[in-house]
């Protein structure tokens, strides 16, 4: 049986760049990777493709090719790129694209043929209907992660995302691998994740500072692991990919309440705050004279 | 009392589903939205539904709502020659609304129909098509409305109210026309869900048109969408419904102030009749001379009959209790008809239709105020068959007043003659019959007393 994890996150968090750098990590460490993107955007492999995008599986539902030998293709290093994609922005039901599409991928044993080590679902963390939990669901992924800033929206997704987990719990579906914190650049930024994690009973696995090598390599269309292998970003990368694969922990978060989140936050959102007016203004370096 | 009838989610945000509506399940007495604006739409002579859904929630109405209403089939624009869209998973995700484009485009070209009435179901609610737009592409080609009725919203009935808010909004011009004096327009007699619709609004109209009023039933007449187009000229507008319809009058007041005259029911025998054509002569200024000749001449016929099954009625089954279960309007008129005209005894009446709540106290208002006896019925708002049978139990009733489900085991369960009059109707074939007017009342009579005489 192939490890199959799900990497969740807010629209825009990096949820895709972080995916796609662990996809490409737990390669060059030797395993066969295939990476499911479960986003209408269909941009989650695109990095492992040199910046080209892929045909989705749903564009063969929507040209009634009924060509399942086109849904899965090569990218960096031999991973398995397959993007479930979806309808057009404001038209149809992005969430039953993606139980279309899983079931389309499962039922045609099209990710059996491949027998990869590892699949990674790259999904949209927002999770507003019962599409975007399907990967959770029995069956599929059994350990979920989950990429987060220190942005109060991107945490209240996460709680969310932990409220789905709970949801489905009871019913042999997918449990919480742990948190990374991403684009972080403050340890004030770690301490606020972290202390949310603990206070949700969960763990952060790994902190990915944020790097313009990481942008650099995306506009140049790949993941920083091609394009920057002996940068300090990738090692973080390779760490977190070893981490993941090591990763044996599966566990219940217990999330906040939404009124508890907010006035969680807020103590939190104030500091970081302060601790940004203090670095604009340069207010130490005044009253200490200098 | 609305927050003790509604549901609240673990959320706790009001679903606006009401107690009543999320309990029933077994066998309710009526289909869904999408199924009132389709059996109206057939209701109309040159309407035709265009079902924007899957295949299923077309086809479903030939046993749902078309033979449910007393074994009647679609005709050319119902049943499987319904122009659907028929939505499959590919329009689920990706969306529908270049399907549904091809099947208007198509209908219109094909049909010889003049009303094209768009019915959106639950998939498209769901997914968020934006059918109006598409609709508004074909105005300027044919009579054509959009009518939003996800079946999970509403109930059959309320698909009436919605037919008739599209009708209005969509296809009545915004200006007043001159109103034609002593013409009405009659509302609250839903075609199919009441069962005994044909005969009912023809009745009507040859009652009103008696005592000189020009009565526009709408429904079951040729060139319907004339009578469509005709709607804003009358001089009032008649509901006989406690709820249905009732918006349809209110928003043609609000649009070309047309006042309206609301009776809760359809009147069945002569005293509902008489107190109906009094009141709209009145408001139509008729002559009371020429509606008391006509009341006058009626009654001698109609009291004239009534004696000859009198011998049969007070040897065989006088003064028996009955039970009803039906939809509003016809459950109000049964039981003041039966208590005051036959001397029965109403023991409980259960309404199917699902009336909102607000109108509820005055259903239950307008059946005990209006009747003639000392023994007050139960009055029983229930749509889920199961529980209608479990309310008869036990009960003193002689005959039952409901639909055909309770027909075949109604004498081994209550020991009581059945009748059917209240949808779904699957064991009688109604084209001209009705229990409207004069001569309606008498056929309740017949109804009854056929039951019980012979059998040689």
């Amino acid at each position: 049986m192939p490890k199959q994890i799900a990497i969740y996150g807010k629209g825009g968090i990096g949820k895709s760049t972080t995916t796609s750098n662990l996809s490409a990590a737990l390669s060059d460490l030797g395993y066969s990777v295939m990476q499911i993107g479960c986003d209408p955007k269909n941009d989650s492999t695109t990095t492992l493709r040199k910046g080209k995008s892929i045909p989705t599986v749903l564009d063969t539902v929507r040209q009634r090719s009924g060509d399942l030998d086109n849904l899965v293709h090569e990218g960096y290093n031999g991973i398995y790129c397959v993007e479930a994609g979806g309808p057009e922005p404001g038209v149809g039901c992005a969430g039953r694209g993606i139980i279309a599409a899983i079931e389309l991928l499962d039922n045609n044993g099209i990710i059996d043929e491949y027998s990869p080590d590892i699949i990674i679902y790259d999904v949209l963390g927002d999770v507003v209907c019962g599409g975007f939990a399907m990967p959770i669901r029995k069956g599929i992924a059994d350990q979920v992660y989950t990429v987060t800033s220190s942005d109060y929206m991107a945490i209240y997704a996460v709680n969310n995302l932990f409220k789905g987990i709970l949801k489905y719990s009871n019913n042999g579906g997918a449990l919480l691998g742990g948190v990374i914190g991403n684009s972080i650049k403050s340890s004030l930024q770690e301490d606020m994740i972290k202390d949310f994690t603990e206070r949700t009973n969960s763990d952060v696995i790994q902190f990915v500072p944020r790097s313009p090598t990481v942008t650099r390599c995306e506009l140049d269309g790949v993941t920083t692991i091609e394009g920057a292998p002996d940068s300090r970003q990738a090692e973080v990368y390779r760490e977190l990919a070893r981490k993941v694969i090591n990763n044996k922990d599966k566990y219940l978060p217990t999330p906040f309440d939404n009124d508890d989140l907010a006035d969680w936050a807020s103590g939190w959102i104030n500091q970081l705050l302060l601790n940004r007016k203090v670095e604009i203004d340069n207010i130490q370096e005044e009253a200490s004279g200098i | 009392m609305s927050s003790k009838n509604t549901i609240e989610n673990q959320s706790g945000i009001d679903t606006g589903i009401n107690k009543f509506e999320k309990e029933s399940v077994e066998a309710p007495r009526y289909s869904c939205a999408l199924a009132g604006v389709y059996g109206t739409t057939l209701g109309i002579r040159g309407g035709i539904p265009i079902l924007h859904s899957g295949a299923g929630c077309g086809v479903g109405q030939l046993f749902g709502t078309l033979y449910a209403g007393g074994e009647s089939a679609g005709g050319n624009e119902g049943g499987t020659s319904t122009p659907c869209s028929c939505l499959v998973e590919e329009h689920v995700i990706l969306g529908g609304e270049e399907k549904l484009r091809n099947l208007i485009e198509s209908t219109i070209e094909i049909a010889n129909d003049e009303l094209f009435v768009v019915t959106s179901g639950c998939v498209p609610s769901l997914i968020g098509d934006d059918v109006d737009q598409v609709v508004d592409e074909f105005r300027d080609q044919a009579a054509i409305i959009h009518v939003n009725a996800p079946g999970f919203k509403a109930n059959s009935s309320e698909g009436y109210n919605l037919f008739w808010d599209a009708i209005i909004d969509q296809l009545l011009p915004d200006e007043y026309l001159e109103s034609e004096e002593k013409t009405v327009n009659i509302f609250g007699v839903v075609p199919y869900n009441h069962v005994y619709w044909k005969g009912d609004l023809l009745t009507i109209k040859t009652l009103l048109e008696s005592i000189g009023i020009k009565t526009n039933i709408i429904f079951t007449e040729k060139n319907g969408l004339d009578h469509i187009k005709k709607i804003p000229q009358a001089e009032y507008n008649i509901v006989v419904n406690p709820w249905l319809g009732v918006r349809a009058v209110e928003k043609l007041e609000e649009k070309y102030g047309t006042p309206f005259i609301k009776f809760p029911n359809v009147p069945v025998g002569a005293k509902q009749t008489a107190e109906f054509l009094r009141i709209v002569g009145e408001k139509l200024s008729i002559p009371s001379e020429t509606v008391e000749n006509y009341i006058a001449e009626k009654e001698d016929w109609y009291y004239r009959l009534m004696e000859y099954p009198g011998d049969a009625i007070i040897l065989v089954r006088p003064n028996s209790f009955y039970a009803v279960a039906a939809e509003s309007s016809y459950a109000i008129a049964f039981t003041k008809f039966l208590a005051n005209e036959l001397g029965y005894l109403p023991d409980i009446i259960q309404i199917t239709d699902n009336p909102p709540i607000e109108v509820r106290e005055e259903i239950i208002r307008e059946i005990r105020d209006n009747l003639d006896t000392v023994v007050q019925p139960d009055i029983i708002f229930e749509a889920d068959t199961y529980k209608i049978r479990k309310n008869l139990e036990n009960r003193p009733f002689l005959f039952l007043f409901s639909s055909s489900i309770e027909a075949p085991t109604s004498i081994e369960d209550y020991n009581a003659l059945h009748i059917p009059i209240s949808y779904p109707i699957y064991n009688r074939s109604v084209l001209a019959k009705h229990y409207s007017g004069y001569d309606g009342g008498l056929t309740v009579v017949e109804d009854v007393v056929s039951g019980f005489v012979g059998p040689l």
